[in-house]
């Protein structure tokens, strides 16, 4: 079954034009002028229950918006929708009780009040019954955590136990998905990792769909075996994050250090047949660029045979350089010439 | 009955923050009485001037405001929600509110209940003892529940016109100064409304039926005047019922616009 499915959805927004200067501002007062900003446009893609998609994009991409449209907080100006069986906008009430959302940059949770009563008012929000709710919450206490921090009101808490605690509120009624808006953002190492573990855990465990927008990529790696990237409110890039990386990474880099000077002619003839370019970093080391076609071991075995050499690094493209290569140029077609060739 | 439980809760949860800073508690609940008193003594500095007012006496004003002070009591304990467009729309909280299940409007309501206020009802109703007394009317058991009926119907007015109008912040882009203005219309339908012009008194009976909430019912219980005002008394649940329902289709429809705020 389908967790999540989308069909031409598209959102505008109007957006008040501010013309210049004082004169400007006293034409706004009697005749307003509008912009229509498309933030989504047409976009498409089924999610099946029991993936973790990541979804990402560059600031103002239209990410949130689209999130914002799945959780039924905007109505969308056109196309369909359907999550968890509903039309999120329409049955909002009964929708969202499938639903658990978590916005990184915002707090579900009540600032005065001990996290645990926060947690009691969102069961009865919920309706949760007080047995699972125990039984619930002793669980995800344990696995994040939180034990002694339940009882200290959330304005004392720093960032990362607060994203714990987040994250357990918007779990308590057991949802099918799981929609979270840069959950890691700011956050140290150590508790990114320990949520990413702990999502993992969770889809694994209880088949848990989950839908993350993020800017940093290793969410993406590790959790993500699928990844829809927008850019401009169209979806350019949708599939498995192996197949991205494929598609994109060009080459690889290796670098060579020889025990004495060796000039770039002499590297050239040596892997002349194979379709590999040089640069000299200095008088030692040199940079082989080699494309996917090409065997690594062959370019290494022609180059070890001529040269001596004290050390040898390859660079494997990352995913990083990937989406940037990609956000600067606006599509990930591109990359279909370039696999093609 | 889910609701109330909900009601219960956050009650719960209001007085574990609020009753922690007791002094602010009770600057609120005295700074609410000075309000109240202001608004009596200008009252009573009127009535020095004259016996009399389009045919009330001092006495019959007086009781009118204790009066309106009931509903008015009730209504600021759960509609506290003077800061709804900058909290909930500019600041994008509405976002939290949306993902829960329960009905948005009341979730917000829930969030900022201010039951402090409620203290001022009490003032109203030991004003309107007094009054009642010092004018010698008569007593029946049915005025209790007649009471009953016109305060709700009271606060039906009152919550549905500031639903409406907070509802406007979802429809314009910054928030306006329609607020302060209602505060101070609001205020006119305390005294006769015989007093004004027939513009004003058919835009406070009909249009923002502020004389609901005050003089229209109130009359009810008093002696019967020449214009005989405690006709429309009847008026006041049906007023209620039509206003609030009003109001809340219109934040209802307001919601769908709801755009959301920032990233």
């Amino acid at each position: 079954m389908l967790a999540i499915d989308v069909k031409d959805l598209r959102k505008q927004f109007k957006v008040q034009k501010n013309r210049e200067g004082l004169s400007g501002a006293l034409k706004d007062l009697f005749k307003r002028e509008y912009n229509e900003v498309t933030a989504v446009k047409d976009i498409s893609f089924q999610i099946p229950q029991g993936e973790i998609c990541g979804y990402i994009g560059e600031n103002g991409a239209g990410k949130s918006t689209t999130i914002k449209m799945l959780t039924g907080i905007l109505v969308p100006t056109a196309g369909h929708i359907k999550v968890n069986g509903y039309v999120p906008y329409k049955d909002r009430e009964q929708f969202v009780g499938g639903i658990g959302v978590v916005f990184g940059q915002r707090s579900q949770l009540w600032w005065d009040i001990g996290v645990i009563e926060s947690f009691q008012l969102l069961r009865k929000v919920y309706r949760v019954s007080e047995a699972d709710f125990r039984k619930r919450l002793d669980n995800l206490v344990e696995r994040l955590q939180l034990g002694d921090l339940l009882n200290r009101p959330v304005r004392k808490l720093s960032l990362g136990q607060r994203m714990r605690c987040e994250l357990v509120a918007s779990l308590l009624h057991n949802p099918s998905i799981l929609f979270l808006d840069e959950p890691t953002i700011g956050l140290d190492i150590v508790v990114k990792t320990e949520i990413r573990d702990f999502l993992l855990e969770m889809n694994r465990e209880h088949g848990t769909t989950i839908l993350l927008t993020t800017h940093d990529l290793q969410d993406i790696e590790a959790l993500c075996s699928r990844v829809i990237m927008l850019d401009d409110g169209r979806i350019i890039y949708d599939g498995g994050l192996d197949d991205l990386k494929s598609r994109w990474s060009k080459g690889r880099e290796i670098q060579f250090q020889f025990a004495g000077h060796t000039p770039l002619a002499k590297l050239q003839q040596l892997t002349e047949e194979l379709a590999v370019t040089w640069s000299l970093e200095n008088d030692v080391t040199a940079k082989m660029w080699l494309p996917h076609e090409v065997n690594v071991s062959d370019a290494l075995s022609k180059v070890v045979a001529g040269t001596e050499i004290r050390d040898i690094k390859i660079f494997e493209t990352n995913t990083d350089d990937i989406v940037r290569s990609i956000y600067s140029s606006g599509s990930a077609e591109v990359s279909k010439e370039t696999s093609g060739q | 009955m889910r609701y109330a439980e909900l009601f219960w809760e956050y009650l719960k949860n209001y007085a574990k923050t609020r009753l922690t800073y007791r002094a602010d508690f009770w600057i609120e609940v005295l700074s609410d009485l000075l309000f109240q008193g202001m608004n009596l003594i200008f009252i009573l500095i009127v009535f020095q001037h004259t016996p009399s007012l389009g045919g009330w006496s001092e006495a019959e004003v007086v009781f009118v405001y204790g009066f309106f002070m009931i509903p008015f009591g009730i209504f600021s304990t759960f509609f506290s929600i003077w800061n709804f467009s900058e909290r909930y729309i500019v600041k994008g909280e509405m976002d939290r509110v949306l993902t829960r299940p329960a009905h948005n409007l009341y979730q917000v309501l829930l969030e900022n209940v201010d039951p402090p206020s409620l203290i001022g009802s009490f003032v109203g109703a030991v004003i309107m003892v007094i009054c009642w007394t010092q004018l010698g009317l008569p007593f029946h058991v049915m005025d209790i529940v007649m009471l009953l009926v016109f305060v709700i119907g009271a606060v039906l007015i009152y919550a549905g016109l500031y639903t409406a109008l907070s509802a406007l912040s979802f429809y314009s882009d910054a928030p306006t100064g329609i607020v302060p203005l209602m505060y101070n219309i609001q205020n006119y339908g305390r005294y006769p409304v015989n007093i004004y012009n027939k513009m004003i008194r058919f835009v406070l009976t009909w249009l923002l039926p502020f004389a609901f909430v005050g003089v229209i019912p109130a009359s009810y219980f008093l002696e019967q005047k020449a214009d005989d005002l405690s006709r429309l008394a009847w008026f006041t649940p049906i007023m209620g019922i039509i206003v609030f329902g009003l109001g809340l289709a219109f934040w209802n429809n307001g919601v769908k616009r709801y755009r959301g705020a920032g990233s």
